[in-house]
């Protein structure tokens, strides 16, 4: 029986449970009006209030014996830690940059990455928009361009690499607005927003070479960009026999640099880095990170923080530990689509993405379904998601207008290594049993609207 | 007894690594003579900065192991949010990766770039912060913190008429808030009192303007007011810190000084629409409000390490440790500021070296001797910290030529400090024979940090 293989029903986790985390149960009186309380936002909710907490896969991960074992080494210097120098070391061997700067978290590296590479009036081009990604280009005067194959934007379709670049459109953008002013192309691995979906590695050689011949550098978001290799190990030609650590380092050699939020691939609870090859960027990083973040051997995070990432960057490109998780995330996606519920496909790494469209045809995109649908799935079960649609992208800054993204969905984010398959079955019976009741759930109207990523903080009130 | 122990005992230790002359004379070389460069294991005594450099508790620990790692609304966060609230006294908190990003949010929204802030003194991070929105960062200590010898027991002060000039002169449209650092840091870690603390609030009040206080040694500060001032020696350290927040209007605070953690800080405030707009830009750079870019475990260690920090019986030992240092300095004729500060010890570079110009960083030179001689790393406070001028750029002399050795809390034993105390003995004897230092390569802002050296 060959356990690597994740079409096959075996994903049994590598490993047991060490240390666990009582749940409370709720009743569902009791989440009418946490939610109430919580202005209709799943951000807003406790997590004592919350039974399967599948709000992100960020920062929530259960850590091994070994991470915490390196908790209890850290050295907590504040300046030249020895786990610094660790951490350093294990980025070169595992995905190859020069040269480290660490950050609290992704977001302080985007911070320094956008402040130190974009000039006003710049425009970077990216395989769809993050939430915090596209503001930080927009603070530094960038404009973001999406730069996503097509298939991307249509939940049915099962291109098995909806993570693409559509070159053609990169090339449109560099000819309208000139190389210069396109300072780097963004590029994401395992989209989020496009529902974890993965770029081929075939794409990245086309995108690599065509930047190569405009001298336009590529910065990877390496967020899970390990979970992306998994993906090109499983589906793309010629890359089976290959160990997931071997596609990694051959993305990032295909790169010019990345941001990284560790809180998601690197198995940890905080943290993050920018890296890079450029001996010039890399100075002007280490100046900026003492500003926002802290002096660039500890960048904002404790010593036993980075102890506990670079022993989870070596946990996550174990191919036995991304054969269960990605496997458990698509056991529940398969046990969802079996049952008729849509959901975008194919399945990505690290979420199911439900087409609140397509759940909720009745409510239109400005009463906000797939808001309406997090909120009702909370109420039913104590299931804690996440919108991903109108709320999330927010307003367009010329029109002032909703922005009406082509993708509504709602957001089961799976943490690593945390829920059991019996958990994924109970967020699979509340999602079927709301599906049976879908006509009876009303939209949402905002009454509270952030000035930045609105969707953390806004407020709401069911429509009547 | 008069003897004051430790009110604790070891549980876990962490071995350190002894290294010869000759290694730590390539290494310090290797590192450009900047002791910010030295790796950590190269350091036989690492008094580089009590920030974050704390001994945890075994209850620290513990609630790290309780941390409750949700994204959202998490139990770890409603603990910390509490224990803040009943100590500061502030209705609205905001945590932070560490005390800088509390202070770059704060000054974001309030600092314009005519701004002036006025201070006892800003530390580095809040000056560069301020000088990064455009601001002017203003220092006036009272009088008394430039006699280096005088053992005025507040000389953390600010200058009240000093004060109420500039804010006479300048008012609210130019004056977006004061601040006040406690305890004042760089000017020798010396405390502010609480009758000092209350005529800044008399002025700011009548004027309109929000007074801040800079609280990362808040706990050293209290009890410094308890064992000098009149009128406190009752009163429980915990309650004196309610009343110096009670003036204020918000603080930013490190963590990882008074409250034991390895990281963390936050933001305080009254203002419910300030701080709306705070949250706005923490969610951008730092991380969602209920943890702001902070592991939930984090949180809670901080929760337990507040609660620490007031022990009285901690604060008589650290104050007592901190003194035993500064005493044997005295005795031997070592100029140092004086009385002793709560966190650190401050070797006074001017007098110790007074054959190497400002220009030529006597404080740089001392701390790098240091190192050389025992594996000490201190810190240069003077001409390389606050030399460049923000808006000209040009080289100036700071006021004051220090080199810091800041003591972690709760990490380094009596015989660790009688080495330290050996060490700085054994370059005073030597003094004569140092030399000063120039720059060869440096960044625009915080350049202490990455700068590179030589000897003359």
């Amino acid at each position: 029986m060959n356990t690597l293989d994740i079409d096959k029903r075996t994903w049994a986790e590598p490993y047991k449970i060490k240390m666990v985390e009582l749940l409370r149960m709720t009743t569902r009186k009791e989440r009418e009006e946490a939610i109430q309380e919580a202005g209709y936002n799943t951000f807003l909710t406790r997590s004592k209030d919350v039974y399967i907490d599948l709000l992100t896969d960020s920062g929530t991960g259960a850590m091994s014996d070994r991470q915490w074992a390196g908790l209890m080494l850290g050295d907590e210097a504040y300046a030249g830690s020895e786990n610094f120098y660790h951490l350093e070391a294990v980025i070169r061997e595992y995905y190859g940059y020069k040269h480290l700067v660490p950050t609290h978290q992704g977001r302080g590296a985007e911070n320094l990455m956008s402040q130190i590479m974009i000039k006003a009036g710049d425009h970077v081009p990216g395989n769809m928009y993050f939430t915090t990604t596209r503001l930080h280009q927009e603070l530094a005067g960038g404009a973001f361009v999406d730069v996503i194959v097509d298939e991307a934007h249509d939940p049915e379709s099962t291109f098995q690499f909806k993570g693409n670049v559509d070159i053609t459109k990169l090339d449109r953008l560099v000819k309208e607005v000139g190389a210069k002013r396109v300072p780097y192309v963004s590029l994401e691995g395992n989209v989020n927003m496009a529902g974890g979906q993965p770029f081929s590695m075939a794409n990245l050689k086309d995108l690599h070479a065509y930047c190569r011949k405009h001298g336009i550098p590529i910065m990877l978001d390496a967020t899970r960009t390990i979970e992306n290799a998994w993906f090109i190990r499983e589906r793309e030609d010629g890359y089976a026999k290959k160990s997931v650590r071997e596609i990694l380092r051959e993305i990032c050699d295909l790169t010019d640099g990345c941001t990284m939020s560790a809180k998601k691939d690197a198995l940890v609870n905080i943290g993050g880095f920018f890296a890079c090859n450029d001996e010039a960027l890399y100075r002007q990083a280490q100046n900026l990170v003492v500003v926002y973040e802290g002096l660039h051997t500890y960048g904002g995070l404790a010593g036993r923080d980075m102890e506990a990432m670079a022993q989870g960057i070596r946990e996550a490109v174990m191919e036995e530990h991304q054969a269960a998780r990605i496997g458990q995330v698509h056991y529940l996606g398969e046990k969802l689509a079996d049952a008729g519920i849509p959901i975008v496909l194919p399945i990505g790494s690290h979420a199911i993405f439900i087409d609140a469209k397509r759940f909720l045809p009745h409510i239109d995109q400005d009463d906000y379904p797939a808001q309406a649908l997090a909120a009702e799935l909370y109420i039913e079960s104590g299931i804690r998601t996440m919108e991903r649609g109108n709320v999330s992208a927010g307003r367009d800054p010329k029109t002032g207008m909703n922005r009406r993204p082509p993708l509504e969905l709602v957001r089961l984010t799976i943490p690593r290594r945390v829920y059991t398959q019996a958990h994924m079955d109970v967020v699979a019976d509340s999602v079927i049993d709301v599906y049976k009741r879908r006509d009876t759930i009303r939209g949402l109207k905002m009454v509270y609207e952030p000035e930045y990523l609105r969707f953390f903080q806004a407020r709401f009130t069911p429509l009547t | 007894m008069k003897t004051i122990i430790e009110p604790f005992k070891i549980k876990m230790v962490e071995p350190i690594q002894l290294t010869t002359p000759q290694q730590r004379e390539d290494l310090i070389s290797a590192a450009h003579y900047n002791p910010f460069l030295l790796s950590a294991e190269d350091v036989i005594i690492d008094l580089l900065t009590d920030s974050g450099t704390s001994a945890m508790s075994a209850d620290a620990w513990a609630a790290m192991m309780r941390g409750d790692e949700s994204y959202a609304g998490a139990r770890s966060w409603y603990r910390f949010r509490d224990t803040v609230k009943d100590i500061f006294g502030f209705e609205q908190i905001i945590p932070t990766h560490q005390g800088r990003a509390a202070e770059h949010i704060l000054f974001s929204i309030m600092v314009q770039p005519d701004s002036i802030v006025p201070n006892n003194t800003h530390f580095d991070t809040t000056r560069a912060n301020i000088e990064f929105c455009g601001g002017r960062a203003l220092d006036i200590p009272c009088a008394e913190a430039d006699d280096l010898d005088s053992d005025y027991p507040f000389k953390g002060n600010i200058d009240l008429v000093a004060l109420e000039k500039i804010v006479a002169e300048e008012g609210p449209d130019r004056i977006p808030l004061i601040m006040v650092t406690v305890t004042n840091n760089s000017g020798g870690g010396q405390p502010v009192s609480m009758a000092n603390i209350r005529e800044i609030s008399r002025i700011a009040k009548r004027a309109g303007i929000p007074f801040y206080i800079d609280a990362c040694r808040f706990a050293e500060n209290a009890h410094f007011i308890k064992l000098r001032e009149e009128g406190y020696k009752n009163t429980p350290t915990i309650d004196i810190a309610r009343e110096m927040f009670n003036y204020a209007d918000g603080c930013t605070m490190s963590a990882k000084k008074d409250a034991f953690a390895n990281i963390g800080g936050f933001l305080c405030t009254n203002d419910a629409s300030l701080a709306q707009q705070e949250r706005n830009l923490l969610i951008l750079t730092e991380g969602f409000p209920t943890y702001g870019g902070l592991a939930g475990r984090d949180l809670d260690a901080i929760a337990v390490g507040l609660r620490e920090i007031l022990d009285e019986n901690y604060l008589d030992y650290r104050l007592i440790s901190t003194r035993y240092v500064v005493q044997h300095l005295r005795e031997a004729g070592i100029p140092v500021v004086a009385p002793a500060g709560g966190h650190a010890v401050y070797l006074d570079a001017k007098r110790f070296l007074p054959h190497i110009e400002p220009v030529q960083y006597p404080g740089q030179s001392l701390a790098v001797e240091l190192y050389r001689e025992a594996g000490i790393r201190g810190v240069e406070i003077g001409s390389v910290m606050f030399g460049v001028d923000p808006h000209s750029g040009e080289e100036r002399a700071a006021r004051l030529e220090l080199v810091r050795l800041a003591i972690p809390r709760r990490v380094y034993t009596q015989s660790h400090m009688d080495y330290v105390l050996e060490g700085i003995n054994l370059v005073w004897e030597r003094r004569d024979d140092i030399r000063g230092m120039r720059i060869l390569r440096a960044p625009k802002f915080l350049r202490h940090f990455t700068a590179e050296f030589d000897w003359i």
